[in-house]
């Protein structure tokens, strides 16, 4: 009997079903989705790499580029708690499913300060 | 909804994972996101089922339990990965009992990414995988149709249209 | 003597999102015994601590189930913390007490859909998810994530909440609080729920302390054991009172589960009011030596994490204990002499979470 109160009540209010496809979804700000580079501050230290517990992040000094494989990212947001130059960040968007496994492949332009030179010793 | 020209059924198996993809799955079928508006059935059955989504990496055990059900779907049928686990076997990948992602064992479709999957990711799969399903299904027809010719009997052919 | 059958009940089954298999042994309609076998989700993940660094491991030991992930990672990070010597500030404690109890009740909600599902009562099933949907919510507003929440550390909590959003999820547990009432009466008072639950399953409160069961399964037989009486966390300042029913079926098991899930609103209410302000994390520094057993209170009962450092970044040993994998000689007490159609409803009445019991 307890059930029909219940039931008709779910006739007159409005329904619970968010209209996912039509309308695209309103994520929280802290929600973690994907991984996110800001490639101007990197200086591709290798830290994200080392920490990211699946090893989904690799850093490639010589050819200067940061990829992750999106596939292999758990979103547990702990390379963006270790990156020493908070570049990295969590945005709220999920990765779309796909057909292929995807790798993002970012160029970083950093470049490493060069050493200067030893100043030459006066000959004698 | 044109992208769902049919009803698409699915029947849903875990591999082996921590389980917050299942509930996930089963949280695609209630009020909130409810896939029974597009027609989407959770079966119990492989047997009536068009999709299966598995959930979990695969290991020794359950290797042939889904390779059963797997056979067990009548063509043209579509995987679907739900979860890091599914794709690449995640964080446990490194685990002495894992023998990989799902592909390890039977062809995978659509790879849907996330730990776990949100059931916004899940239907978005669902929706890819559909599309996968349309063109298999082509293909499938035009084969069957093939098939049929080779034994096709005498007298059902058909009379050759007057000039 | 009547013919003896065997039915194979799982590994793929329509009431059970997870994998597990029970042969059982059938004389007409009777179980006269129920034999599992495992293995189908088993990870070894206890191993995994040679590879991942103890920091690193949190994420893992989240991963041991994704129902009650958050006090997962709690128990571990606790285990480490007191081997480490490291107390937490008092708003971590209170943070990660809010969190767990915000899982309890969403696990209590997704086992009240289940065994509505199992019974076959599909309005309820999908009045609970509708519920459990706005706890999530919160869940995922406060922490990121939906299902991992992510959240523990070792030496307090990644996240912190600020003072007005929790007197604004204050308010909304309020709300939700009132609309779950409209469900769990129907557990309460529904003759067709009677009828599928009362004296089924009946487990004594003998067997049940022998056998070992813990959790909602050893309450609903009367014994009154709750580890959150041990004080860990914010339950030093919060009292705990276990709550007990002693008709021993599965009627006693889901009242206890339906009267947890109004102490957990009760407890995260006491939270939210001696919410203390300050640090939410402290800096960890060395690395574990020594070793310590954590006990905690999960939706599905007592667990217990024991942890063993040698003084490098990898630990020595870690191992888990969970409830499901304590319930399982108790299930297989129930299951002998039931009807056959009561096999998926005394099944789930333990609350099996099969990603625990194997890890």
């Amino acid at each position: 009997m307890k059930m029909t109160y219940v039931a008709l009540k779910s006739l007159f209010s409005s329904p619970a079903t968010a209209n996912y496809p039509a309308e695209p979804k309103t994520y929280y700000p802290g929600t973690r989705g994907h991984i996110v580079l800001e490639v101007s501050t990197c200086t591709l230290c290798k830290i994200c790499e080392i920490r990211c517990p699946t090893g989904a992040i690799q850093v490639d000094r010589e050819g200067k580029a940061w990829s992750i494989e999106r596939m292999k990212c758990i979103q547990c947001g702990f390379c963006v708690d270790s990156c020493p130059r908070k570049c990295l960040s969590n945005d709220p968007q999920y990765t779309s499913p796909a057909s292929e496994k995807i790798t993002d492949r970012l160029d970083v332009p950093y470049e490493p300060p060069k050493r200067k030179p030893k100043p030459e010793t006066p000959p004698a | 909804m044109s992208m769902f020209k049919r009803s698409p059924w699915m029947v849903h198996y875990d591999g082996a994972s921590c389980n917050g993809c299942d509930i996930e799955v089963l949280a695609c079928l209630t009020p909130r996101y409810d896939v029974e508006r597009f027609g989407v059935i959770n079966t119990g059955n492989p047997k009536h089922a068009d999709v299966l989504l598995i959930t979990g990496y695969i290991n020794e055990q359950s290797q042939p339990v889904v390779r059963q059900i797997y056979q067990q779907m009548p063509d043209p049928k579509v995987v679907i990965a739900i979860g890091i686990c599914a794709t690449s076997g995640g964080i446990f990948s490194e685990c002495y009992n894992t023998k990989g992602g799902v592909d390890s064992t039977i062809p995978v479709d659509v790879y849907v990414p996330g730990c776990a999957a949100r059931p916004e990711s899940i239907i978005d799969g669902v929706v890819k995988g559909l599309a996968v399903l349309e063109t298999k299904r082509a293909a499938w027809r035009i084969e069957r149709k093939k098939r049929n010719r080779v034994f096709r009997l005498p007298f059902f052919k058909p009379k050759a249209s007057p000039p | 003597m009547s013919n003896r059958t065997i039915i194979p009940f799982g590994p793929q089954h329509p009431v059970l999102p997870e994998p597990i298999h029970l042969d059982l042994v059938v004389e007409d309609e009777r179980v006269i015994e129920a034999i599992p076998s495992f293995g189908f989700i088993h990870r070894g993940l206890e191993r995994l601590v040679e590879k991942k660094d103890f920091q690193e491991f949190t994420f893992v030991a989240e991963r041991v189930c994704g129902i009650c992930s958050f006090i997962h990672g709690m128990g571990y990070c606790q285990a480490v913390e007191r081997v480490m010597g490291i107390t937490l500030p008092p708003r971590a404690d209170y943070l990660r007490t809010f969190w767990a109890e915000l899982s309890r009740i969403h696990s209590h909600l997704l086992w009240m859909g289940l065994v509505a599902d199992a019974f076959g009562f599909e309005n309820l099933f999908m009045n609970s998810w509708r519920i459990r949907e706005n706890i999530l919510d919160i869940v995922e507003e406060t922490t990121g994530g939906r299902v991992i929440f992510g959240a523990a550390k070792i030496g307090g909590t990644r996240r912190d909440v600020t003072n007005d959003k929790l007197k604004e999820i204050g308010r909304t547990l309020k709300t939700i609080e009132a609309e779950l009432h409209a469900i769990t009466d129907v557990f309460e008072q529904d003759y067709s729920v009677q009828q599928r639950l009362r004296g089924i399953g009946i487990l004594s409160r003998e067997d049940a302390f022998d056998l070992g069961a813990v959790g909602p399964t050893l309450r609903g037989s009367g014994e009154p054991m709750d580890a959150r009486c041990e004080g860990y966390a914010a339950y030093r300042d919060i009292e705990v009172e276990p709550i007990v029913e002693s008709d021993c079926d599965s009627y006693a098991r889901c009242m206890v589960r339906i009267r947890e899930i109004y102490q957990s609103f009760d407890i995260i209410r006491q939270v939210l009011c001696r919410m203390p302000d300050g640090e939410t994390e402290i800096k960890v520094k060395g690395y574990p030596n020594g070793e310590h057993f954590a006990r905690l209170e999960q939706p599905r009962g007592e667990v217990l994490y024991y942890v063993k450092g040698n003084g490098t970044k990898h630990l020595d040993r870690f191992r888990v204990r969970t409830p499901t994998f304590a319930n399982i000689p108790p299930l297989l007490k129930m299951l002998q002499g039931c009807d056959l159609p009561d096999v998926p409803v005394i099944v789930l009445t333990i609350d099996p979470c099969i990603s625990c019991a194997e890890r």
